[in-house]
């Protein structure tokens, strides 16, 4: 009982405290996919830890025997929970559980089929109405005075740009925008987007999961900004950014905020280091692995120092 | 099926180039996809674009004549137009260069920030 209360304890903990010191993390290391990967560790890292955390409830020994040691304070500790209420706890908790985890599979495949529809769609008009210009991947250039980009994710994804960044911009600051565009594509950006909208209907009442869309969508942003850095310098990409978004129709839904610029430009300062692929994959490592294990370490800790304090 | 994506932009084109309404034949004549197509596959491919709005069709004496519904840059219009609006989806299939975050996950990247750059 009392160590399945902890890891839940921890986990709801995590749910709560874990996005603020994730976020410093966007601005100590060269790659803003550390801090991304660790956000998504640590939300499946509180799902399983409560699901840790109930199947203990159902063993018999609640997983007492890795206590062992401590076994006589142990039962001091306990609160001679009838065995009945625990075992019903833990069922309850492994049906909301399971039942979660079936919602978010039947999300996942609609969510997939529902993209691949979006997709097809977008292609049969831009197909038509786009001058097509090959290249891996290829872009497709519509002849529009606003200066835009996007990338459509897919195998392969297409770069969307419209003629209106070659009037307006320099042929440098297109560039970069359209590797911005590319490195969307290469990381499979949409992919973590739809990972993190599908995980954030999980467990929506802790910040950790409901602010995990906006958070993913802003991090892979800044994941192609560096990207974009490391292609063309980053004074280029400033002034990119600043003439795509400067020259945005009044009023229009898609003008971006002034703070969001300003958020980006700040943060373009930090990236500008390239990250060496052998370090990089350490550090994607170590941010997941510690994501998990967190909250299980704590949890333990946490215990064994009421043990110490309480019975000494 | 790939392949007749590419033939309908290739007619779309001809469309868009031609001064007024063309006869199946015309498009076939002006038609430059480096390879030799038949009669019927123009006609199938027009076909399927009036039958997604693409053009518009009339009948001349026995034959129809086919232009385009909108010009190139209306087309061009109206394709921007529908990825701004995908753009706010949440679907995630579609991303863009200068997407407006919300002002919440500004602020919390914001607070990220050290002090010292988040004065400038």
């Amino acid at each position: 009982m009392t160590v399945a209360v902890a890891l839940l304890v921890t986990a709801g903990l995590m749910g709560v405290l874990a996005p603020r010191q994730l976020l410093r993390l966007v601005t100590r290391g060269a790659d803003p996919l550390v801090p991304l990967l660790a956000w998504l560790a640590s939300a499946v890292s509180v799902v399983t830890t409560s699901a840790l955390a109930v199947t203990l409830l159902l063993l018999p020994d609640h997983g007492t025997d890795a206590l062992a040691l401590a076994h006589e304070c142990w039962s001091s500790l306990e609160h001679g929970m009838a065995p009945r209420v625990e075992a019903t706890g833990g069922v309850i908790g492994l049906v909301l559980l399971t039942g979660l985890l079936i919602r978010l599979a039947v999300l996942s495949v609609k969510g997939a089929r529902h993209r691949a529809r979006r997709r097809r769609d977008h292609l049969a008009a831009l197909r038509v109405a786009a001058r097509r210009e090959p290249g891996s991947p290829s872009t497709l250039w519509l002849d529009h005075d606003e200066p835009l980009a996007f990338s459509l994710a897919g195998t392969p994804g297409v770069v969307v740009a419209t003629e209106g960044l070659n009037r307006r911009l320099t042929d440098e600051q297109v560039h970069a925008v359209l590797a911005h565009e590319r490195a969307h594509l290469d990381g499979r950006h949409h992919l973590l987007v739809a990972a993190g909208d599908a995980l954030s209907t999980l467990l929506p009442f802790l910040p950790l999961f409901r602010r995990t869309p906006g958070v993913v969508r802003e991090l892979v942003e800044v994941a192609a900004d560096a990207a974009a850095v490391r292609a063309c310098g980053v004074e280029t990409v400033r002034t990119a950014l600043l003439g795509v978004s400067g020259h945005r129709a009044p009023g229009s839904a898609l003008a971006m905020g002034r703070d969001s610029v300003e958020v980006r430009l700040a943060l373009l300062a930090h990236t500008h280091r390239r990250p060496d692929s052998a370090r990089s994959l350490l550090a994607y490592g170590t941010a997941c692995v510690t994501a998990l294990t967190v909250p299980v370490i704590t949890a333990f800790a946490g215990l064994l120092a009421v043990i110490l304090v309480a019975c000494h | 099926m790939h392949g007749l994506g590419e033939l309908e932009a290739a007619v779309m084109d001809v469309l868009w180039r031609a001064p007024g309404p063309v006869k199946v034949r015309d498009v076939l004549d002006r038609l430059d996809t480096g390879r030799q197509l038949a009669y019927t596959t123009v006609l199938t491919v027009l076909d399927n674009l009036h039958r997604k709005g693409w053009a518009q069709r009339e009948l001349v004496g026995k034959a129809y004549h086919y232009e385009a519904t909108t010009s190139r840059a209306e087309a061009a219009a109206n394709a921007v137009r529908e990825l701004v609006n995908a753009s706010g989806d949440p679907d995630g299939v579609l991303l863009h260069f200068a997407r407006s975050a919300s002002e919440h996950e500004t602020e919390l990247l914001r607070k990220a920030l050290p002090k010292r750059s988040r004065k400038t």
